[in-house]
């Protein structure tokens, strides 16, 4: 995957998280796992990882521990009130800066 | 994040303490220590680096140093278990990858400060105080 995408996922990263949890509780490795399908093969574990324990810090999610099979229990992280609110400011975001750079592609700024 | 209880502390442990700094820090240092020893050798050698990468740019509290370690043994304990390789952990760059994790633990970072004292002096010069 190209430098390019690289930087700006790193932008969205966040938004892409709280949506994805917004689906359903979700904890670290599915949601990397899930970004990897859907061919963003070049983020890395540890990235989200560490923007889990930021957007657990700013309480935009709920955590729970939760035993597991293999390894130490996992931390299962949903998103609360305070993270939805968050979420929907994001695609207001988003809207805007796609709807922009439409213009610019087509000319009409 | 296990935060010791608010116990009323003895008077020998607090004169003790005024030498050696706060003990459940030291345990708490030594507890990171022993889950790191219980990784897959080159998933220790691994979080050796990062942890000698975080101890020279990361926060000056014990506090929250131990926090941010503690996270850290988090992430390798899980990708151990996961069978998530180093590279896929740490990404392409891992000084990136360390920055980021770094941001999470502000408090006592001395670039922090400086990071302020930049953000006040060049609001001293423009009235946007804001």
């Amino acid at each position: 995957m190209g430098k390019q995408v690289t930087e700006m996922l790193k932008g969205t990263l966040e938004g892409i998280v709280l949506a994805i949890l917004s689906g359903r509780p979700a904890y670290g490795y599915e949601i990397t796992a899930w970004l990897r399908d859907q061919g963003f093969s070049d983020i890395a574990e540890g990235t989200v990882y560490a923007l889990l324990v930021r957007i657990e810090q700013r309480g935009l999610v709920d955590v729970e521990k939760v035993p597991s099979e293999k390894g130490p229990p996992r931390k299962v992280y949903s998103l609360n009130a305070q993270g939805r609110e968050h979420l929907e400011e994001f695609w207001r975001t988003w809207s805007f800066l796609t709807e922009r750079l439409e213009q610019l592609r087509e000319g009409g700024n | 994040m296990a935060t010791e209880s608010n116990e009323q502390k003895s008077r020998y442990r607090q004169y003790l303490e005024m030498v050696t700094g706060p003990l459940e820090d030291k345990r708490r240092y030594r507890q990171y220590k022993a889950r790191t020893e219980q990784l897959p050798a080159s998933y220790h050698t691994a979080i050796d680096a990062l942890q000698r990468y975080m101890m020279f740019f990361g926060p000056g509290k014990a506090d929250s140093l131990l926090a941010m370690l503690e996270d850290l043994a988090d992430l390798f304990e899980q990708s151990a278990a996961n069978g998530t390789p180093i590279r896929a952990v740490v990404g392409e760059d891992p000084v990136e990858f360390a920055e980021a994790f770094l941001r999470n633990y502000p408090e006592g970072q001395w670039i922090s400060r400086e990071r302020e004292r930049l953000a006040n002096a060049i609001d001293r010069v423009t009235d946007d105080k804001s």
